[in-house]
């Protein structure tokens, strides 16, 4: 039965708790990213992306969300941003560049609404 | 005996370490930031003090999910910085004094506070960031490092409250080591932002300065709020401001605001604060009546 932590009562919209409930279910996919901090998975995603996906266990909407480069889907699908940047490392992408997709924006729209717009 | 010289709250944006290591003090974008924290590292080199206590955040590097501790105490003579996906920094080690972090261990469990215990294990952003702006690394770190991670990754996290209380445990257990040592604790992360979702790009600057006058005056309101309340005043990731809850904790009632950086750039409302406590009569005996 799902019980309601009180903490995340009330939580804005466009936002996404992770909690126990989500790293139970997204374990896996999580450690999929987490693991970009060594350089041997780093190599191994960048030598075969599909094999690399297929020995950490993740399940085919996983690996389309990966294949996709869907930064937004994969946190909504339950996985904490502090390892996705990891991830984003290894693929090139600065956090500015994965916060505009995730807005829906160009990176240059998503700048000119920042303080300093030509901040890098 | 050991006791508490001053508190700093700071960001500890990840970038803040690639500009740092990339040289970019004097570039006009990040001159704001790094300019303000040449007060915070001059304060520091007058101080002069052996530990800075981090009440910090991993952000799973060095702990994984399958194993996250709500409070975890690192104990180690060195720790190296991560990597978090993009190589290592080139910084020393990050040192440690072994036999004040068991002190300080020993003191919190004691008190009920029931830490986890690290050793061996790099540390990520949450002290690396700011780490080089306070303290010179060349040839290495003047001090020594207490980390003390909080867990404001995967809910539940503990509450405002419990960080606070944290705080002044932690005081307890500083003043009841024997040696001299001066200490800064440090409370890392913040301020306004969030970095996930469609709510990407959220800041508040109005309740960023609120919280800081809040935090100074009268910390004990802060801790009423639930983590729903920081994350829709400030951003899902502003959460991290209750580790600057238990940074205050640590510190007397009556505190002087010797420094302030408020530098929003993009995303992140980056700050620093330090605090030296105000040395009267009053104050001593209003801190006695709070561990009483």
């Amino acid at each position: 039965m799902f019980t309601q932590n009180p903490q995340t009562l009330g939580m804005p919209e466009g936002t996404y708790v992770f909690d126990l409930r989500t790293c139970n279910r997204r374990l896996a996919f999580n450690r999929f990213f987490w693991n970009m901090i060594r350089p041997e998975a780093r190599q191994a995603f960048w030598d075969d992306e599909e094999a690399a996906m297929r020995a950490a266990g993740l399940d085919d909407e996983e690996m389309a969300l990966v294949r996709a480069r869907d930064w937004l889907g994969i946190v909504q699908a339950g996985v904490n941003f502090f390892v996705l940047e990891k991830w984003a490392r290894v693929v090139r992408k600065t956090n500015l560049e994965v916060y505009a997709i995730m807005r829906g924006e160009s990176f240059e729209e998503f700048m000119q609404t920042r303080a300093v717009p030509h901040a890098r | 005996m050991a006791r508490i010289i001053g508190g700093i709250g700071t960001s500890h944006v990840p970038t803040i370490g690639v500009a740092y290591d990339k040289g970019r003090q004097e570039d006009p974008v990040w001159a704001p930031l790094f300019e303000g924290y040449k007060p915070v590292a001059k304060w520091l080199a007058e101080k002069q003090p052996d530990v800075l206590l981090f009440f910090y955040n991993d952000h799973a590097t060095t702990l994984f999910f399958d194993l996250y501790p709500t409070f975890a105490l690192g104990v180690g003579e060195r720790f190296p910085i991560a990597d978090e996906g993009a190589g290592l920094r080139g910084l020393p080690d990050i040192r440690g004094d072994v036999d004040f972090q068991a002190h300080i261990g020993e003191a919190l469990v004691n008190e009920e506070f029931d830490l986890a215990f690290f050793q061996n294990k790099p540390i990520d952003h949450g002290i690396a960031s700011p780490l080089p702006l306070l303290w010179p690394h060349e040839p290495d770190w003047p001090g020594t490092v207490v980390p003390i991670a909080i867990n404001v990754l995967q809910y539940p996290l503990p509450t405002a409250r419990r960080c606070y209380r944290l705080g002044q445990a932690v005081r307890r257990a500083v003043e009841s080591y024997p040696e001299d040592l001066k200490v800064v604790v440090v409370g890392t992360g913040g301020l306004s932002h969030q970095i996930h979702g469609e709510r990407t790009g959220f800041n508040n600057t109005e309740w960023d300065l609120d919280f800081l006058e809040t935090l100074r005056d009268d910390p004990e309101r802060l801790t009423q709020l639930t983590h729903a309340d920081y994350v829709r005043l400030g951003g899902a990731e502003s959460v991290e401001q209750i580790m600057w809850l238990a940074m205050r904790g640590a510190l007397g009632a009556s505190l002087e605001e010797m420094h302030r950086n408020y530098y929003l750039m993009t995303t992140t409302a980056m700050t620093v604060v330090t605090y030296e406590e105000r040395e009267n009569a009053a104050v001593g005996s209003q801190r006695e009546r709070e561990v009483a």
